[in-house]
């Protein structure tokens, strides 16, 4: 029987083989590391709520202070989201009709809470503490974006322990004064750079955030 | 290369006579099953039990039991990742239990073939190419056992691949501090080192199957696999390059991987593992299974398949003169760990060696010392060295010694450490038992397959050190 | 809500938040139009209810929708998420303890001792730290039950006042004439004042008490001491000698925790000056374990003891009226006991006016009455020990039951009302409750379960926890604290007084009114009561100090047992059935983490076992772990066998408490598929006429039969070789020397263990510079009560894991007690030694982590990163101190069970609940070091000493442990490592543990030395 020999043909294959070969592992590493990363799947995020809150006319064109009605940022390790009452101080009188503050009204009413969608969701072994932030100088804006120009709160940073990580080793890039931190256009004084403002502000407050494990978990 | 030679009479020793033969293309030589021509017979011999149509029954019954045993394996691990690993014996404070012991038991029988075709090739040692192949094959499914346990062992089994250094979103790396790190390197390296190393030695013996192949089957996948050998001088010329190559890069890779794994236990601070003698005395534990192991495969291999002209009893005798060496040398390390335990004047350190021989688990350390020390002495007689019967049941003897050799490292020195309070007893699991047995199903399996469907023996090799091959 | 009035704002369970808008979900209390909550109210549950969901265990996965409810009217001062906490008090066998709750958005998670409290001065025991997770327990009785010929029907609150009110109606009208009351004793002036207007109101009506395991016998030897009840407060801080006679005062009275608080503050060597304790026991407690001299005496025998000592004391010292006559006792004239004896008696006379002598609970009325004569023949009254009035004593528990089971099984009792009492199971032997029960026409039972005595019942109301009801009890001085609901009670329950109320027709209903109306003496105006609230106690309430008066005491009659020899007879052994240090009379037997805590002389776990002594076990052939019959005056029980060291000779013990056959998943519940099986065996079954503390007269029957019991240490036994390496070690371990030689070299613990010069390869870790954290645990005070394993428990949310496990070696508690005996094991001296976590400086387990889930913080803490660790189990194989618990399996899968949800609600949020497959252990409270240096930061300002404390630190009654910052040299911790007891474990090893311990030093009578 005559003896088995690769065709001429599979000369072609060769190279083509050590061409996939080649390139395929780098393809799928880009692939997984793209598709993976919390830049890809977290960023962005921005479910439909209840009630079509937009910050974009509260915070941005009124105003608003955030502290208005994430009252508890400055104490406590969670931003409470505000309760129906404190909607209803203004609403009580403004948009008194409009449709889309049913829900709150209803809210109001029965007693029940809005269910609200949590936007920016980190793990629960994850122990992020609100007020550490906020009282040092961290600005709102660092990790939630220009909420005052969102018509929808979208997630804006990954939020992922190597971003967490970025800052706390290198804190003077992001710190400003701490009656600053709701400002969502702060600029460091003029003449100086934010690295430069920030490492003062640094030694000033003696920031060295900590980046042990027990930092956040426990 | 031994292409065109005069071919004296091959006798059933492997002697040489001196009747002149003719010479032919050795293309037709290896085709032509019968004749009296030395390497047409060798080549037969080997490459007809890939060819017959039907194993013998007792491969079927093997095969059958140790798909029976891979059953159980897949059981038993599908228990583990459903449960956690709790289903197994391991406790506070035996935290490694049999996953271990079994992890360092197959890396240890993992370590025959590599010495044999990378050491004893250096070293010139003739007589390993009856048996290297095989030796080969048999390492790199015990490796495949091994790797079983260091990935399921683990609490969260679906994380192992943290072990490895990937860049991630958490800016985490592992922590090169760690032994079992070096472990995974180590190991790795070794298993795809021996697997390349073993695959190119079958390359030339493929080809002849591919040459001989009746059915179109056979000629496909055996041609594909030979990847268009052609045997000429100058493919032997690189094959050869190559195989030196790879034998240089393996051989300190033999002693690296069990130095490594001995690493696991010298680095910690335990008494009974915090013990600088362990690379050495781990290696040499290591070759002395692989070479019980080789031994206790293949005298059923060569009686079953035919092979006793080319796996001579010579061959075996000399296996057997390093497992009597390779035994002395774990005896000796015995000996030394209670030397240097007493020396060491460390109270905890003295204890565990006295805990080893006469507490708890005396009957374990016992059954180690007489399987690895005491019964390998009989290798000194030439009449056992050389008796099938009596090698066999010392070989099966040596695996089960050092098996306990690493049960007894491994738990008696955790159930009895530090603070008295904290002791405890290692007591194993049927999931443990059940685990265990899965291993040896895929490892038989997997040789089993080997001898059927690959050639068992390095035919060129064998005839490269054929006395007709250096007949002038 | 259900019973959730104005005062108590609280939500019930997360089974409701997660689904708010569907009541049904949560339980048949909302079927009837009486408990349909009002909008108004259920306002309130969601406003609380809101803030928690931040608990509801969440991933972060993007596929998984997350959602927050907020409050819909912000409440005032309070802020989501930090938690806020309240006094209250805990009563346990007719003594109250306050306790100072810790509760986060509505829910009580932990429970700590109010420092104003006198009893607890901020301590607390293993019981006080469990009660919050019986709270939360889902066998707890959820509903009202009607029970009509065995068919069990859950019932509404309205179907039993339907039957209630005619039905009580018509027992009024006879002045209650047949209706009779079970209850516990109680210290509640609110039960009393409920108790007199019970009587008032059907003047016919009787009331028994029935306390199973809490003695009469000290009242009635005070009566017979000085012709009046009395009760003792001792000065325990003022006395040099302390001699207890078979009291375990550092475990079994109510004022323990205190005592041993005062009994530490006297074991102070740098002071020059410490107590010196002597212990007479039957078998090892917690006194007896950190005695200077201990010796195992039978009970039987302490009487003839008792009266020599008076005997000879007075001869000395002069003693008013006639002494006890010496007792021919034939064990006195053991050589070692009387050299004992003697050297005692010696020292006690050279120290008038500061020693102190005390009498177990359970010795008979004349020991007692003999200890009051000691101790004024010591000149110690007024000093050492101070006498408050008591209650006449009424007739003792075993009378009590006695007399009511003949009423009942006579025909008297038309009506039984049970509260908060479990007859069926606790009666003794010989009397047949149940049978007696089926007697009477209508039982009413209140009860947290629906328990042996519920079922037997026709109605049972399910009664509201301590932590959901007002009440308030008088600690053992008589202050009065105020027990205030944490929680709305979470199964609609009524609490004791409240269903008096509502049986007797009082015009006040709720238990808020009932408490401030029995109270109005005392705290009468608003502004006092809230004060009393907060504080928890309300000061000037103690009773006031009296000087009885002595009178003669006839000598004694003797039984052939109280004077025998020490060698044990078949059949003729003394039998000690006591309660169990945990479980109490049975009460906390469905609670996990008491059940799972070892026993502090045993180790043992679910399980009960006949103690007994290495040689009495020898001469009657009995092995440890053997299944053997213990008989006794016609009841007999089959149980398992223990040989304790410290056991008297021819003593046995059993604890009462276990075999409960409807206490729970736990305990044992006969019902209850997957309820545990063989949690022990009923003791209350070898209780008779003649057999009630301890009697004389059993008998012991080896079998051939083995019985696997759970114990955390010495496993499998320990050999002749582990014998041998544990006594070479020891002194190594645990470093100890006597007074004198203390004062000769103040530093020996620094010299007992030889080692070349420690180098070491790493570099260091910990930045000299910030806060190093470090622990000190001094020896010399630790009691081994294990009140810190609980409160560990309790704050790192750490798994049960189950019988099965524990005897595998797989319990989970991040602390452990290791107890160690030395010498003859009939009279073997003890040591205990906490071992936490030890922070290593140079961890040996962060350096084998292939993935760095254990890593060292720069402030020294040896962190534990769960979400990291995929459970090589190399650290802990590496860990010299066997501190790391890994979780084989998943321990909170219970969880999936929606009955079992409301479990979940004990968890401490700040601290993460552990999945399958990864390790754990102690993080010195981790998320109590961040909260506090958060808080200091917030208002910026340095970290204050001892403003940030362990769980285990916060429960120790005697201070033993010491948490803090070793950079500041002035803080507790620094003091204490600086001084010369001050050795590490191991130190060898060159790991550098950040825990550290205080070498013990006994203070022995040097007579004896």
């Amino acid at each position: 029987m005559q003896p088995f020999v690769f065709p001429r043909w599979s000369n072609k294959l060769v190279h083509l083989a050590g061409a996939v070969l080649g390139v395929a592992p780098l393809y799928l590493i880009g692939l997984v590391w793209y598709g993976a990363s919390p830049k890809t799947l977290d960023v962005g995020y921005a479910p439909k709520q209840p009630v079509p809150y937009s910050h974009a006319l509260h915070a941005g064109e009124l105003g608003i202070d955030c502290r208005y009605c994430h009252t508890t940022v400055e104490q406590a390790a969670h931003a409470a989201i505000p309760a129906t009452e404190t909607c209803m101080n203004c609403h009580q009188r403004i948009h008194t009709r409009s449709p889309k503050l049913e829900p709150i009204r209803a809210s109001a009413a029965s007693g029940l809470p809005v269910e609200w969608t949590k936007v920016h969701d980190l793990p629960d072994y994850a122990y992020f503490n609100h007020s550490m932030h906020v009282d040092h100088g961290v600005g709102c804006v660092s990790c939630h974006g220009r909420i005052d120009t969102m018509e929808v709160v979208a997630q804006h940073e990954p939020l992922s322990m190597g971003w967490c990580l970025d800052c706390h080793r290198e804190p003077e890039k992001f710190l400003r004064p701490v009656d600053e931190v709701t400002n969502m256009n702060y600029a460091p004084p003029a003449g100086q750079t934010q690295l430069a403002a920030g490492l003062e502000l640094r030694r000033e407050h003696g920031i060295n955030p900590p980046t042990d494990c027990s930092t956040c978990h426990r | 290369m031994a292409a065109v030679v005069d071919l004296p009479e091959l006798q059933g020793d492997g002697t040489a006579g001196d009747a002149p033969a003719t010479p032919k293309d050795y293309r037709v030589w290896q085709t032509d099953s019968g004749g009296d021509n030395p390497f047409a017979k060798i080549t037969d011999t080997v490459i007809r039990i890939v060819e017959t149509p039907k194993p013998p029954r007792a491969w079927y019954i093997a095969i059958a039991i140790s798909l029976s045993w891979v059953g159980l394996l897949v059981l038993s691990l599908s228990r583990l990742f459903w449960e956690g690993i709790g289903i197994w014996g391991n406790m506070n404070p035996v935290g490694w239990g049999w996953d271990i012991v079994n992890f360092v038991f197959w890396v240890g029988i993992g370590h025959a073939g590599t010495l044999i075709s990378a050491i004893l090739f250096l070293l010139r040692q003739n007589w390993r190419t009856a048996i290297n192949r095989a030796a080969e094959a048999m390492t790199i499914f015990a490796v495949i056992c091994a790797l079983i346990f260091p990935a399921t062992h683990i609490g969260r089994p679906w994380l192992p691949y943290w072990m490895l250094p990937i860049p991630n979103q958490m800016d985490m790396w592992p922590q090169f501090r760690s032994p079992l790190d070096w472990d995974v390197f180590a190991v790795s390296t070794y298993f795809t080192v021996s697997l390349t190393f073993w695959f190119m030695g079958l390359i030339p013996d493929l080809a002849s199957i591919r040459d001989r192949a009746d059915t179109n089957g056979r000629r496909i996948v055996y041609g594909i696999l030979a990847m268009g050998w052609r045997g000429s001088a100058r493919q032997w010329h690189r094959y050869e390059r190559a195989y030196l190559i790879l034998a240089a890069l393996s051989t300190p890779l033999v002693l690296s991987v069990h130095s490594v794994v001995s690493f696991d236990f010298a680095t910690s601070q335990l008494p009974g593992w915090h013990a600088t003698i362990f690379p050495p005395y781990f290696v040499a534990g290591a070759i002395f299974s692989g070479f019980a192991m080789v031994v206790t495969l293949l005298i059923p291999a060569r009686q079953f398949f035919g092979l006793k002209n080319i796996i001579e009893i010579r061959h075996l005798e000399q296996m057997n003169k390093i497992i009597l060496a390779t035994g002395t040398m774990v005896g000796y390390a015995y000996a030394m760990e209670f030397f240097i335990a007493w020396y060491g004047a460390s109270h905890y350190e003295q204890f565990t060696f006295i805990n080893r021989a006469f507490g708890p688990y005396a009957w374990a350390y016992w059954t180690m010392v007489s399987c690895n020390v005491i019964f390998p002495q009989l290798f000194w007689f030439r009449k056992v060295r050389t008796n099938l019967g009596a090698m066999m049941v010392i070989c099966v003897l040596v695996n089960v010694g050092m098996w306990f050799e690493r049960f007894v490292i491994i738990a008696t020195s955790l159930a009895r450490d530090f603070l008295p309070a904290a002791w405890g007893y290692f007591v194993p699991t049927i999931w443990d038992f059940s685990t265990f047995l899965g291993t040896f199903g895929v490892f038989f399996t997997l040789f089993l397959l080997f001898c059927r469907f690959l050639p068992m023996v390095a035919t060129a090799e064998v005839k490269a050190i054929h006395p007709a091959a250096h007949g002038h | 809500m259900p019973s959730m009035n104005e005062d108590q704002r609280y939500w019930r369970s997360l089974t409701e938040l997660a689904t708010p808008s569907d009541e049904r979900e949560a339980g048949p209390e909302f079927e009837t139009p009486l408990d349909a909550p009002s909008q108004e109210e259920r306002r309130h549950f969601l406003k609380l209810g809101a803030a928690s969901i931040a608990l509801a265990s969440t991933t972060a996965c993007r596929w998984h929708e997350d959602h927050l409810l907020p409050h819909t009217q912000q409440p005032e001062g309070v802020v989501p998420g930090v938690p806020r906490y309240f006094t209250t008090a805990m009563e346990l066998g007719g003594a109250a303890l306050g306790l100072r709750v810790k509760s986060y958005d509505g829910r009580p998670i932990k429970i700590d001792g109010n420092p104003n409290h006198p009893d607890s001065l901020g301590a607390t025991g293993a019981r006080h730290q469990a009660a919050v997770l019986g709270l939360y327990d889902p066998d707890r009785s959820s509903s009202f039950v009607h029970i009509a010929g065995g068919a069990r029907s859950k019932v509404t609150e309205t179907d039993f006042r339907v039957f209630s009110r005619p039905h009580f109606a018509a027992l009024k009208a006879k002045q209650g004439r047949g209706l009779y009351v079970l209850s516990g004793s109680s210290s509640s002036p609110s039960v009393a004042d409920m108790k007199a207007r019970w009587h008032a109101y059907y003047p016919e009506a009787r009331w028994y008490e029935y306390e199973p395991v809490s003695s009469p016998n000290e009242r009635l030897g005070s009566q017979l001491a000085f012709g009046a009840p009395f009760k003792t407060v001792l000065r325990l801080d003022r006395a040099r000698v302390i001699l207890s006679l078979d009291a375990d005062f550092l475990a079994a009275r109510a004022d323990s925790l205190v005592l041993a608080r005062d009994w530490a503050r006297g074991r102070q060597p740098e002071s020059g000056q410490m107590n010196r304790l002597y212990v007479f026991e039957s078998s090892l407690g917690e006194t007896g374990a950190v005695a200077d001299h201990r010796y195992s005496l039978r009970a039987e025998h302490i009487k003839a003891l008792a009266a020599h000592l008076e005997g000879e004391l007075s001869k000395r010292l002069g003693a008013p009226g006639v002494a006890q006559p010496a007792p021919a006792a034939k064990f006195l004239e053991e050589p070692a006991l009387r050299k004992l004896v003697n050297a005692v008696i010696g020292d006690l006379a050279s120290q008038p006016g500061t020693s102190l002598v005390l009498v177990g609970a359970t010795q008979p009325p004349e020991v007692h009455a003999l200890g009051h004569r000691i101790n004024a023949v010591l000149r110690n009254l007024g000093t050492t020990v101070q006498y408050v009035a008591a209650e006449p004593s009424e007739s003792s528990p075993a009378e009590s039951i006695r007399s009511l089971s003949e009423d009942m099984l006579a025909g008297r009792v038309e009506t039984l009302l049970i509260l908060d009492s479990n007859p069926v199971y606790t009666a003794p032997g010989d009397i047949d409750f149940a049978a007696a029960l089926a007697k009477v026409p209508t039982k009413v039972s209140l009860g947290l379960y629906l328990d042996e005595t519920g079922r037997k019942c026709d109605w049972h109301v399910p009664q509201a926890h301590f932590l959901e009801a007002w009440g308030d009890g008088r600690a053992s001085d008589g202050t009065i604290s105020v027990q205030q609901p944490l929680i709305a009670p979470l199964y609609g329950g009524k609490s004791e007084i409240e269903l008096l109320a509502m049986l007797s027709g009082d015009a006040v209903s709720g238990g808020l009114e009932i408490v401030q109306r029995s109270l109005a003496k005392v705290a009468s105006e608003p502004r006092l009561w809230r004060k009393a609230v907060h504080d928890g106690v309300i000061p000037g309430t103690a009773l006031p100090i009296q000087q009885p008066a002595l009178r003669p005491i006839a000598a004694f009659e003797y039984s052939r047992g109280e004077l025998s020899g020490v060698e044990p007879e078949q059949g003729q052994l003394e039998l000690v059935l006591a309660a169990d240090p945990k479980l109490y009379d049975g009460r906390f037997s469905n609670n996990g983490w008491l059940m799972e805590l070892p026993d502090g002389a045993t180790k043992l776990t679910w399980d009960n076992a006949l103690l007994i002594s290495p040689n009495t076990a020898q001469a009657l052939g009995v092995k440890d772990g053997m299944l053997v019959t213990v008989s006794i005056e016609g009841q007999s029980l089959r149980v398992v066998a223990w040989l304790s060291p410290g056991q008297a000779t021819g003593s046995l013990k059993l604890y009462l408490g276990y075999g409960r056959t409807a206490a729970g998943r736990v305990g044992g519940d006969e019902e209850n598929p997957d309820a545990a099986v063989g949690v022990g065996v009923n003791a209350y079954r070898l209780r008779s006429k003649k057999v009630w503390d301890f009697a004389r007269g059993a008998k012991v029957e080896p079998s051939s039969d083995r019985y696997r019991v759970a114990s955390t240490q010495d496993k499998h036994g320990i050999d002749k070789i582990g014998k041998y390496g544990t006594a070479e070690r020891l002194p190594m371990l645990v470093r100890e020397a006597t007074l004198t030689e203390y004062e000769e070299h103040p530093d020996f613990a620094k010299h007992v263990v030889h080692h070349p010069p420690l180098l070491s390869l790493w570099q260091d870790p910990v930045k000299p510079e910030g806060h190093r954290w470090g622990m000190s645990i001094d020896l010399n005070k630790c009691t081994g009560c294990s009140g810190c394993v609980i409160a560990c428990q309790a704050e790192n949310n750490i798994p049960v894991v189950g019988k099965e496990r524990v005897a595998m070696g797989r319990e989970m508690q991040w602390l452990r007690i290791d107890r160690y005996f030395k010498g003859d094991p009939e009279q073997p001296e003890t040591v205990n030694q906490p071992v936490p976590c030890m922070h290593c400086e140079h961890a040996p387990c962060e350096q084998v982590c292939p993935v760095g889930a254990t890593t060292h913080s720069h402030e020294g803490l040896n962190d534990m990163t769960y979400n990291r660790c995929i459970g090589t189990r190399y650290c802990s194989n590496n860990c010299p101190y066997k501190v790391r618990k890994f979780n084989y399996f998943n321990f909170h899968e219970d969880l999936k069970d929606e009955k079992n949800q409301v479990q979940q609600m004990v968890y401490n949020p700040d601290v993460t609940v552990r999945f399958r497959g990864v390790m754990e252990k102690c993080t010195y409270c981790v998320q109590r070091i961040q909260e506090g240096k958060f808080r200091a930061s917030r208002e910026n300002r340095p970290l204050r000493d001892q403003e940030i404390t362990t769980a285990c630190q916060d429960s120790c009654p005697t201070q033993a442990i010491s948490f803090g910052d070793l950079s500041d040299s002035k803080s507790e911790v620094s003091q204490r490592k600086a001084s010369s007891r001050d050795y590490s474990l191991l130190e060898e090893l060159n790991v550098r543990p950040r825990t550290t311990y205080l070498a013990m030093v006994k203070n022995p009578n040097p007579e004896l030395s």
